[in-house]
């Protein structure tokens, strides 16, 4: 498939946007100008484009909601806050062609009718924060930025803003309340951003990848979007493989690649021939893990909702045999008991509950009934939280705990690792 | 209106009511943390899940609104086992050190674990612990994070109604904590309602604590005894000590709130210092006495007829006793001369009570703010009355209204107003003068306009120290509002040059055909009830006209020292203290023939009796309090009086039966028969409160308020303004007075807690002034007047007005009172660093 | 039945000219003489040490570190039927106690006490005990309150004791009233 999104990756100083330019950059923008506003949503919604930070939801449909007074102040977020383990292709995206992501933001403002549109980035990523910055600046001197853009009469202001390194702030709501400058904690949905978002307007929030692929959109047509990968969830997809492969890295395929087909064509094959797939995960560290007989499953989001997992962010992280699955689960579950922002309490005490019993296992101290008891703790945990991130805590947990049990109950009972 | 299903019955509740309000209209209890009804709902707790049908996900019914045709189920096991799990979640982390806290047996964990809860615990894992011991957060505040369940209450209530804004979440997860920044010490209004909606034992009393359990307690309903807000409280002893006072969630205006002087400042009860028997002057000196010796010394001292007798009494006695006391001066002695108040001129009040339309009953808060313009002015709300300042900050931040401004020091207040006016202090009248000259008025006689029609704006403007546009914004606001509703303080009294202007500007709204409330702002728990019991030389109970005219406070001084008062009766005031120009009042009392003072501590005025009467306190006596609004509320008897000291209305009593024999009535229910008789405005006001638990927002008691009883005795008068004491270049400085936020009159100054968070007096100037000064906060400065000196600290505050300095009149250390000379406007102070 | 009735009957005759119930009923008499006594000679001589179950008069524990257990928490009050504890918190942080809430007043009137147990069962920290102590018996009101300070003494009988016997004692008398010390080291298993 012809690279959509890391086309320019690769490419000396693809950064600099007399080099996006002379690729063909700021086109798709100077088309979409002269289309009218409605039209672009149109286009989106036929491309089929559906968000990749995680949930899927569709893009065209989620800008449909806006309400179209032009009276009332609009916001575009970038959520650049890519916290998820295992994921890197929106750094990829930020790092290396920080313009294709500018013209996509600059064309969906456009769609929406925002006049001020920000960037959130994870404060980790410095250097990304610094080329978006100067990106920015050269794209305010060429006249992309600012007002009347391209004699359009389409003014728009855009800002980095750097966040503070919290995996909440990749919740969009959180994200709000972070760029406006109070505690990033979910805020109770309804309303919608769509409804009342930053500063109580209406905001369309959209993961970094989501934007990159507009101006492909606009410049190839929806059409041509939507022709690729499957029906229902079209479009090319970053894979952010890493783990035990050959040739970790960031793959663009079409949506809708198996799992096989990544780790055994594109990465080379698992990191040691002696050692056999034991496990993927396959959107991030939310998502539950699939077994070597759920190879053939194509990583979109539909497929992989049908397996109980789902596709996320598109990090697919391989694991061979030599992996332990209670220090896996533990590793993860700690990463999400630091991360609770503690606003509810079954993500903020749950979670770290289940991390120190985890931490027992692992270290050789489980105990008879632990199994059980991380299973209670999870249904308890799950469909209660206020937000997506304490389901996410356990959906992972779960599933190597249904894929798993027995290496878990070994520990309790030997206290000591079946795998290693 | 909607119609929902709850657990199967059918009930239908208003549009956008929240499923937990259905559910508990229905008769379904949900359990919750972190809902509150004043509060802006976050949904954080998790308790109060439940299932809707068609719904894959348990839903908080705190935030999530009723929709038409739903199914909710509140007793479903799925969620019966959340609030278990939920409650499981709380416990891990949670100290469970109920032995030790204070809160263990009125603790909302404690009763929905033993109700809810898993009642076996699975947590064996190590507990995260804040810190080892409970650390002080103020002097009235301390705190243990071990117990929190992160229900943030205490955050929002610091942030949205108190709007102090000192709370604050430190870390993330289960190493959250709400406490201030870096746990630093607060400096902040000390009012502790962190400590009342706190569910656990995380933020508590310092000055409670380890003192009791809740179940040793023995309460009485009351009403706070400091300002005229009127909130409602319960005072609670134990083996006769008050040991702790606590507002209750949906009773009372206040509902769970209370300021520090009311949650705080009730400990002069138990003050050592108290008066426990009557005092005689015998050789120069007050000595203990029988109630019988000091009797007698009335007796013989009072004449009925006659001879000139004056009576001035507390705006803090109970309405019982101050019907009683005019009754006792009207009848028995013959003499008109009584007066509440040792600080406002008689004419002034009785042009306030008509400007603000007192006599036409009772207005409360909750239509102030239901009208579409709020305008507050001559009062520094969130210091003199700061309950009433929560209402409106609450209020107001969830609706769309204009909150208006007008003060000349900065206050807390002001982040919630939607226009903010400056004005030089004493300058009301120009202020109001001016929005007058904006507004088109057309329909009022021409005569009542003269005044303002004759004055020039920019003249105006000037004197007032505002800006046109300022102005020209005000009157935009007020022209395009159909109700309005306006707070006026005691600085119209203060300065009363300014009050036609605020009867006029009322008229004139409502001349317009808008709906106008005013509600004054007053400083003394019973000082509307004591005007509403006649207690003014100008009118009689019910604002009722009155033949003979007789003597205010002021009027009694000056006779007292041209020696031509035989006897004054003083219960409970402090006139000596308060009354503006200190030496004169202290003159003039030494200088009255027989001084009878009635009081519960032996202060200023006490000390020049010849015959001291130990009353009672709020907590020991019976009574109506009428508190700004017009409320009548009842309060109850905790503790019966110390040693040999009698209620208030038996001393009265008994000092009227020994001149009459039949002076009655003879109990507090028989006078509030006469009362309501006299004072038809009390006719049919109900004393029944709801001390049922308000889940909504009602509570708004429109029983207690009184009702109108039209008077024409009450008319507006022109009010020259007093000369100024002059020597600006002197004394840069214009004194500005009023009650700190810790201090009410001289009775806070009696209350350890209150002491302890602030003793010595400070002097408040503007930040530009201390800049120009050279001096800083905190430094320790001395005060001149022309006829005083005081050294004190001085603070400096962000926004207020130049060359205005304002002391609170609540510190015998630095006695306001003196800076003042009778008939002299407000006196001018230089202040230079010591 | 007249055979019975006229019949001699030498059995009969027998015992009456040796006198048998007579002896018989001397026998009791004389064996009381030489058997053990079950009398026991409290207080001059003996004194009965009760079983470990034993509710008696009250005492406070302290820790291994001899800080007190008490955190008056006042549930013992709480729990108790005749209301006849009174316990009054302050603070101490002094390490007086385990927590830094300690008992300001902690006393029992043993009039009204029942020693019903209520108060052992409610303490959290095992800190109020029903000893073996059960010499209560005064001649004024007032000392039948024990307060804390006097609770806080360890009774003479240590908890490892094992009760159920009697020891020989020794009535003393002194100013302050009479008192019977047992002498631990000499007892008997009393039968039952």
């Amino acid at each position: 498939m012809e690279s959509v999104l890391l086309k320019n990756i690769g490419k000396p100083d693809a950064h600099r946007i007399e080099n996006y330019v002379r690729n063909g950059g700021y086109r798709a923008l100077a088309a979409a100008l002269k289309l009218a506003p409605e039209h672009i949503i149109q286009m989106v919604k036929d491309s089929g484009l559906r968000g990749r930070g995680g949930a899927g939801f569709s893009t065209g449909l989620k800008w449909s909601f806006i309400p179209k007074d032009p009276t009332v102040a609009k916001y575009l977020c970038c959520n650049a806050d890519e916290g998820e383990p295992g994921t890197f292709k929106d750094r990829g995206i930020m790092d290396n062609d920080p313009h294709l992501l500018i013209e996509g933001m600059i064309i969906s403002s456009y769609a929406i009718g925002a006049s001020n549109a920000y960037i959130y980035i994870r404060g980790e990523f410095v250097f990304g924060a610094r080329r978006l910055e100067a990106a920015i600046k050269e794209a305010y001197e060429r006249g992309y930025l600012g007002g009347d853009i391209l004699g359009s009469g389409f003014n728009l202001d855009m800002y980095v803003h750097r966040g503070f390194g919290a995996y909440i702030c990749g919740e969009e709501t959180a994200l709000l309340e972070s760029i406006e400058g109070y505690r990033a904690q979910p805020r109770k949905k309804p309303p919608f951003p769509a409804l009342s978002g930053l500063y109580g307007k209406p905001t369309v929030i959209n993961n970094v990848e989501t934007l990159s692929c507009i101006p492909a959109i606009i410049e190839k047509g929806p059409e041509w979007f939507a022709g690729i990968g499957p029906a229902k969830s079209p479009g090319p997809k970053i894979y952010c493989v890493s783990g035990h492969v050959k040739k970790p890295g960031l793959y663009e395929l079409a949506m809708g690649a198996t799992a096989r087909d990544i780790i055994f064509n594109h990465c080379g094959g698992m990191l040691r021939d002696d050692r056999a797939l034991k496990a993927v995960i396959p959107g991030g560290v939310s998502a539950p893990l699939l077994t070597p007989k759920d190879l053939d499953t194509p990583l979109d989001f539909d497929s992989l909702a049908a397996k109980g997992s789902m596709l996320g962010s598109g990090a697919v992280i391989v694991m061979d045999s030599s992996t332990c699955m209670v220090k896996t689960a533990y590793i993860i579950n700690r990463f999400f008991s630091h991360e609770s922002c503690g606003k509810c309490t079954p993500c903020r005490d749950g979670t770290p509950w289940l991390t120190k019993i985890l931490r027992r296992l692992e270290h050789g101290e489980g105990r008879a009934g632990d199994v059980e008891m991380l299973e209670s703790l999870c249904d308890n945990i799950f469909g209660r939280t206020f937000c997506p991130l304490g389901d996410g805590a356990v959906m992972a947990l779960r599933g190597a705990l249904k894929n798993f049990r027995e290496e878990f109950q070994y520990h309790v009972d030997h206290k000591r690792c079946m795998a290693c | 209106m909607v119609t929902v299903k709850i657990n199967g019955k059918e009930i239908t509740v208003e549009d956008g009511t929240l499923i937990l309000n259905a559910a508990r209209d229905a008769g379904f209890e949900v359990p919750t943390f972190c809902y509150q009804a004043d509060l802006i709902g976050i949904g954080s707790c998790r308790m109060c899940l439940v299932e809707i049908e068609g719904q894959k996900k348990l839903q908080p019914s705190c935030v999530t609104p009723v929709l038409h045709g739903m199914s909710i189920n509140t007793e479903s096991p799925t969620v019966v086992s959340a609030r278990a799990g939920v409650l499981e979640f709380l416990l891990a982390n949670h100290a469970l050190d109920c032995p030790v806290c204070d809160k263990g047996g009125e603790c909302e964990l404690q009763d929905m674990v033993y109700r809810y809860g898993p009642h076996k615990g699975r947590h064996a894992e190590p507990k995260f612990k804040f810190h080892e011991k409970d650390y002080v957060l103020s002097p009235v505040i301390i705190k243990n994070s071990n117990r929190c369940v992160q229900c943030v209450k205490c955050v929002r209530v610091c942030r949205e109604v108190v709007g102090a804004n000192v709370l604050t979440s430190l870390n993330r997860g289960d190493h959250q904590e709400e406490t201030s920044f870096l746990r630093s010490f607060l400096d902040c209004d000390q009012d502790g309602n962190c400590i009342e909606v706190c569910p656990v034992g995380c933020f508590m009393r310092l000055p409670y604590r380890y003192k009791t359990r809740p179940w040793d307690l023995k309460g009485a309903d009351t009403v706070c005894p400091y300002c005229a807000t009127g909130c409602r409280m319960v005072i609670e002893h134990r083996d006769g000590v008050v040991i702790r006072a606590r507002a209750q969630l949906g009773v009372g205006l206040n509902s769970e709130t209370l300021c520090a002087r009311g949650r705080f400042g009730f400990d002069f009860i138990n003050n050592p210092n108290r008066l426990t028997t009557p005092l005689v002057r015998k050789r120069g000196a007050l000595e203990p006495a029988s109630w019988e010796e000091a009797m007698g010394l009335i007796k013989k001292n009072f004449s009925v007829g006659g001879g000139k007798v004056g009576g001035i009494a507390s705006p803090r006695l109970v309405n019982e006793e101050l019907y009683l006391f005019q009754k006792l001066f009207r009848t028995v002695f013959n003499s008109p001369n009584i007066d509440s108040s040792s600080r406002w001129d008689p004419l002034a009040v009785e042009s306030f009570v008509s400007a603000a339309s007192m006599h036409e009953g009772g207005v409360s808060i909750f239509d102030c703010m239901a009208s579409d313009t709020l305008l507050i002015i001559g009062s520094h709300l969130s210091d003199e009355n700061p309950v009433t300042d929560y209402i409106v900050r609450r209020i107001s931040a969830n609706r769309r209204m204009n909150v208006i401004i007008a003060s000349p020091r900065a206050m807390k207040l002001d982040s919630s107003a939607t226009q903010l006016l400056r004005h030089l202090p004493g300058a009301e009248d120009s202020v109001l003068e001016a929005i007058i000259l904006n507004l088109n008025y057309d329909k009022l006689p021409d005569e009542t306009l003269k005044p303002v029609k004759d004055a020039r704006l920019e003249a105006l403007l000037s004197t007032a120290g505002a800006l046109d546009k300022e102005i020209k914004a005000i009157a935009r606001k007020l022209g395009a509002s159909s109700t309005v509703a306006v707070i006026a303080g005691t600085d119209f009294l203060r300065a009363p040059q300014s009050i036609p202007a605020l009867g006029l500007l009322k008229d004139l709204l409502r001349s317009r055909g808008k709906k106008v409330t005013v509600l004054p702002a007053l400083d003394r728990c019973n000082q509307r009830g004591a005007w509403e019991m006649g207690v003014h030389p100008g009118f009689g109970p019910g604002y009722s006209r009155v033949d003979k005219k007789g003597l205010g406070c002021d009027g009694i001084l000056a006779a007292a020292e041209q020696g031509e008062l035989d006897a004054l009766y003083i219960a409970g005031s402090d006139v000596a203290s308060m009354y503006p120009d200190g030496e004169f009042a202290a003159k003039a009392l030494s200088a009255v023939k027989f001084l009878v003072v009635q009081d519960i501590f032996l202060t200023e005025t006490a000390k020049l009796a010849h015959v001291v009467l130990p009353g009672a306190s709020f907590a020991e006596k019976e009574g109506i309090f009428t508190n700004q609004e017009g409320r009548a509320q009842i309060i109850r008897k905790l503790l019966p009086p110390p040693g040999k000291a009698k209620r208030d209305f038996d001393i009265i009593r008994a000092v009227g039966e020994s001149f009459d024999p039949s002076f009655g009535p003879k109990n507090p229910v028989l006078v509030l028969d006469e009362i309501r008789k006299e004072a038809p405005m009390y006719g049919d006001v109900s004393l029944v409160f709801n001390n049922k638990k308000n889940i909504e927002d009602k509570l708004d008691n429109r029983a207690a308020l009184v009702k109108g009883a039209q008077s024409a005795a009450l008319k507006v008068s022109r009010i020259e303004p007093r000369a100024d004491l002059g020597g600006a270049e002197q004394f840069p400085f214009r004194l500005v007075t009023g009650n700190h936020l810790f201090h009410s009159g001289m009775l806070s100054r009696m209350s350890s807690s209150m002491t302890g968070l602030l003793n010595a007096a400070v002097i408040e100037i503007s930040e530009g002034d201390a800049d120009a000064l050279g001096l800083r906060n905190g430094d320790k400065v001395s005060v001149r007047g022309a006829a005083c000196e005081a050294q004190m600290t001085l603070r400096t505050r962000k926004g207020s007005g130049k060359g205005m300095a304002f002391v609170a009149e609540n510190f015998e250390d630095a006695p306001v009172a003196r800076f003042f000379r009778r008939g002299k406007g407000a006196p001018r102070v230089a202040i230079t660093k010591i | 039945m007249n055979g019975r009735t006229k019949g001699f009957n030498l059995l009969e005759l027998i015992k009456k000219v040796v006198f048998t119930d007579f002896v018989k009923g001397l026998s009791i008499t004389l064996g009381y003489n030489v058997s053990r006594s079950i009398t026991q000679r409290y207080p001059d001589e003996e004194k009965w040490i009760p079983y470990r179950r034993w509710r008696g008069l009250h005492y406070l524990n302290r820790d291994a570190e001899g800080r007190e257990l008490c955190v008056a928490c006042e549930l013992c009050s709480k729990a108790c039927p005749t209301q006849c504890i009174t316990v009054v918190p302050m603070e101490d942080d002094s390490g007086r106690g385990i927590a830094d809430r300690v008992a300001k007043v902690w006393k029992v009137d043993l009039v009204r006490c029942l020693y019903c147990g209520y108060c052992e069962d409610a303490c959290p920290t095992r800190a109020v005990r029903l000893g073996r102590e059960y010499e209560t018996a005064c001649t004024d009101l007032a000392s039948t309150v024990r307060r804390r300070e006097e609770l806080l003494v360890p009774q003479a009988l240590a908890e490892n004791i094992e009760g159920g016997v009697l020891v020989k004692s020794r009535l003393v008398r002194t100013p302050e009233g009479i008192k019977v010390e047992p002498d631990l080291r000499r007892h008997k298993k009393r039968s039952l």
